[in-house]
């Protein structure tokens, strides 16, 4: 048994087992991973009961999708490892596809959709008995059918639109829909005994609203015999629905405990251990005594208009970090990528100091060389450059000035990168790393490096701390609020209302694309925030059913 | 299908949060064995073929036959890493270099023209037609790999409309001269201005921001534009040098073989883009670079050289070209799957 620290008095020690009857509906015993010599996983126990609903938490890289992997038939773990399913043995390593006879079902990370065929198609892929059916399709009645099934979820979707064109919510709904009827399906066989589903970070995509609609489903599906494995960074949402939660660190079981026995504080302080926890937690809000006054703006905009924002004017001042708060559709999102020149804005202005720019027609490079940074929201596709070196990732906007007679200099730029991966605190501190190797949390303060390094005079982030693990998210609200302190302005864009309360000095509150509330000094908290938001938006359930395609 | 998709596909993959890190970062025997494989494999064959055919393999006059017949592959290939570099494909480069060895011969003989002149209008029509590939595939927004399918085959139609599907004979020797048959320290003179291409080629894409900025555009592009780089720029250079490139490969042809052959520029695509694959699993393994390519211009035909000599027919140049191409495309694959 790999026991480690267990933290928090109430933390029960991992692998006792807590008194049952019944076989559990899954176990894994001394499970260990190694991919050539890096250990993912050390020895590791889990176990499912049946109709308990298990939070598997930890930070990015600490083996918890490397876990699940074993159980889809992705990986093939060390020799000596053991897998029960309701107390029958089954052998490791189990083949792929393997999950489906063993009543498995995931929801992984990525989703696993087809992104260009429809709604209506990717639901047909899962269902039982249509790969084996030799009956012509009949598209209208599975159509209807399709539709019907997404109205029972109370899933607002287009079942014809692809599934490319759907917001990052609407797919991870239409992949959770399918995983729940992947359920039903081995229920109605009747061959398995315990059915789990498995979601990877699925609150990721979803914003706050949303996310109540995915504890319904749980519930759901537990109801109805079904166990739940739930992988996820989201503290409160592992409070809300979870019943026990597993904890990894490197690669070995951290600790357990069941949820009501446990506070925040020791949950946080499991999964980053004893010494990161003293960051998390800590508000990054200005220091005391330090008053903006009577700063004239830095940055000011005005009648922006563009994808769902309908007129949004703002201004913040030099070292003025400003949260933009809305539901989904309210057209907050849209604002980082206008202001960067990323999607068109069809009208606008924007200053900055003293000088004028004009948003439709601004584009990614005039923006960069006005020092503007913008750190997107969907890391892996517009954020990193997976195939090259974190250094040159690191580098590429300021690079040209580390060159001499047009050469660059190989040795400043290692000096630079060096210095960028001790400041960020990168790991490993390696330039030449491959960027794609990293940790979502090492990534993303790789990124913020790359854009604090053209000493940005406006920075904008979308969800900058999305499938970022609680270590490094408090590492990169300390580094932005230090960086303001140079005198930046920051727009900080985030479905996440804890996280702008714990950096943002002002939250701006934007509904119907347009901003419909000011939440200044000690009113910027959560739940100030959140009744704000609910408060304005006027239709907030409806907001899914008129989504249109964003990403050009 | 494009290049940018066979990379960026892969590198996504490749991309989740919890991916383990590679095992091989920093130095190491396995990082230089792959650096080196190529190379080595090069020796290897040599080092194979010089046992088995000491007498003709192993010579003087063999070995600067062999470079001096693959001068104008190479540069061909110089041409079809530019759009590789920034993740496009442009499969009309070969339509480039003989619409450009056409149009200088046609000048040349059919209106007199000065052979310098002639030359230089060719290598101008290069450069147009590099520039409208860029306007179908950058400005349009379409796909790289049929618009420059169809466009090459354009060009092919022009080549035999403006010779008139007759091989054009009795080039200025001039051309000849300064490119093909005088030689220095043993080899043509065209092998020089090759390795100055490569140098150069070298040197701006390892050592200059130009270089970086072209290797973001086509391993990711949307990190790409979203980092300020100016991408649409970037892939109408791609074309366009590509293009330039190759009209100086037409050039080449025209100087080495001294007459137009309207059939003659079919064959050099394929070995182009199989060195230029082949050389992306060497030396920088997982990036089109220069040096690799030009390796793997040499061990090609190093390749088909020996086993002539030992006796194989003509036909084995096509099935060891496309042999190494395919084989090419699926360790870069694997390669990236690692990384």
């Amino acid at each position: 048994m790999s026991d480690t620290s267990s933290p928090g008095g109430a933390a029960v020690p991992p692998g006792e087992p807590p008194p049952r009857t019944a076989p559990p509906a899954l176990e894994l015993r001394s499970i260990t991973q190694h991919f050539g010599s890096f250990r993912a996983l050390r020895d590791v126990d889990f176990r499912v009961e049946a109709g308990e609903v298990v939070g598997l938490l930890g930070e990015n890289g600490c083996g918890k999708s490397t876990l699940v992997k074993v159980l889809a038939g992705v990986n093939t773990p060390d020799a000596g490892g053991e897998l029960t399913i309701d107390g029958r043995p089954v052998p490791l390593p189990l083949s792929a596809g393997q999950f489906r006879d063993l009543g498995l079902s995931f929801v992984h990370q990525d989703l696993g959709l087809a992104r260009t065929l429809t709604v209506t198609e990717n639901l047909m892929v899962g269902e039982a008995g249509a790969a084996a059916s030799r009956k012509p399709i009949n598209w209208r009645s599975q159509r209807r059918r399709t539709r019907a099934l997404l109205q029972s979820y109370n899933v607002d979707v287009d079942p014809d639109l692809p599934i490319n064109q759907l917001p990052p919510v609407g797919q991870a709904l239409v992949a959770i829909v399918r995983a729940a009827e992947e359920l039903k399906a081995y229920r109605a066989r009747g061959d398995v005994g315990h059915s789990i589903l498995f979601l990877d970070e699925p609150t990721v995509f979803l914003p706050e609203d949303q996310v109540e609609f995915l504890f319904e489903l749980i519930r759901t599906v537990v109801a109805g015999g079904a166990s739940v494995v739930f992988i996820s960074h989201d503290l409160a949402a592992v409070r809300a629905i979870c019943d026990r939660v597993v904890v990894l660190r490197d690669g070995q079981v951290a600790g357990e405990a069941r949820i009501g026995e446990v506070d925040d504080r020791q949950l946080v302080e499991m999964i980053v251990g004893p010494v990161g926890g003293k960051l998390v937690g800590q508000a990054q809000r200005r220091a005391p005594g330090d008053d903006l006054g009577d700063a004239p703006p830095r940055c000011t905009v005005q009648g922006l208009r563009g994808g769902r924002a309908t007129g949004i004017s703002f201004a913040v001042r030099p070292t003025e970090i400003v949260g933009l708060a809305g539901l989904l559709g309210s057209g907050a999102e849209d604002v980082p990528y206008l202001l960067f020149g990323a999607r068109k804005a069809t009208a606008g202005r924007m200053t900055l100091d003293d000088r004028e720019i004009v948003l439709p027609v601004l584009d990614p490079t005039t923006a960069v060389r006005q020092q503007v940074a913008m750190v997107p929201a969907d890391r892996r596709r517009d954020g990193i450059a997976p195939s090259l070196s974190v250094g040159e990732n690191a580098t590429i906007l300021v690079n040209d000035e580390y060159t001499q007679a047009g050469r660059l200099q190989g040795g400043r730029l290692r000096e630079l990168v060096r210095r960028q991966l001790e400041r960020f605190d990168v790991r490993p501190r390696n330039g030449n790393a491959l960027m794609g190797t990293l940790s979502g949390g090492n990534a993303q303060k790789v990124v913020m490096a790359k854009w604090l390094e053209i000493n940005p005079r406006l920075l904008l982030l979308h969800e900058p701390t999305q499938g970022v693990d609680v270590a490094a998210r408090a590492e990169i609200y300390r580094l932005i609020r230090e960086a303001s302190t140079g005198g930046m302005a920051t727009v900080w864009v985030s479905s996440d209302f804890e996280e702008l309360a714990t950096v943002c000095d002002r939250v701006l509150v934007v509904a119907d694309g347009e901003v419909r509330a000011e939440l200044t000094g000690d009113e910027v908290t959560d739940e100030a925030i959140s009744s704000a938001v609910y408060h304005h938006t006027t239709d907030a359930a409806a907001v899914l059913a008129d989504e249109v395609p964003t990403a050009s | 299908m494009s290049t940018t998709e066979l990379q960026t596909g892969a590198a996504d993959q490749g991309a989740g949060p919890e991916k383990p890190p590679t095992p091989h970062g920093g130095g190491g025997f396995a990082v230089w064995a792959e650096r080196l494989a190529l190379p080595v494999a090069w020796l290897v064959l040599v080092v194979i073929y010089g046992a088995l055919r000491p007498d003709t393999f192993l010579t003087w006059q063999n070995v600067s036959n062999i470079i001096a017949s693959q001068v104008v592959l190479l540069v061909l290939a110089f041409a079809a890493l530019m759009p590789s570099f920034v993740g496009d494909f442009d499969l009309s480069l070969g339509g480039i270099l003989g619409l450009t060895a056409m149009v200088a011969g046609v000048l040349n003989i059919q209106q007199e023209m000065n052979i310098w002149l002639a030359c230089a209008i060719g290598v101008g029509a290069a450069v147009v037609a590099g520039a409208l590939n860029g306007l179908f595939v950058v400005y349009f927004d379409t796909d790289p790999l049929i618009i420059t399918l169809g466009m090459g085959t354009v060009f092919t139609g022009a080549i035999f409309y403006l010779s008139g599907s007759n091989t054009i004979v009795g080039i200025d020797r001039a051309l000849s001269e300064a490119t093909f048959s005088t030689k220095f320290l043993g080899l043509p003179l065209q092998f020089y201005y090759a390795l100055v291409i490569l140098l150069i080629v070298w040197y701006v894409s390892s050592f200059t921001p130009l270089g970086l900025r072209a290797l973001f555009v086509g391993q990711s592009r949307d990190v790409a534009k979203l980092s300020g780089i100016r991408v649409t720029r970037l892939r109408w250079g791609g074309f366009i040098l590509g293009g330039f490139i190759a009209g100086i490969a037409g050039v080449l042809l025209l100087g080495t073989t001294g007459s137009a052959d309207p059939t003659a520029s079919g064959g050099f695509l394929l070995p182009a883009y199989a060195a230029v694959f082949l050389g992306a699993t060497s030396i920088k393994p997982g990036r089109f670079n220069a040096i690799g390519t030009a390796i793997a211009v040499f061990f090609l035909a190093t390749g088909v050289n020996g086993l002539q000599l030992l006796g194989a027919q003509n036909y084995v140049q096509q099935l060891f070209y496309g042999a190494a191409l395919v084989i090419a495309v699926v360790l870069s694959r694997q390669l990236r799957r690692r990384a």
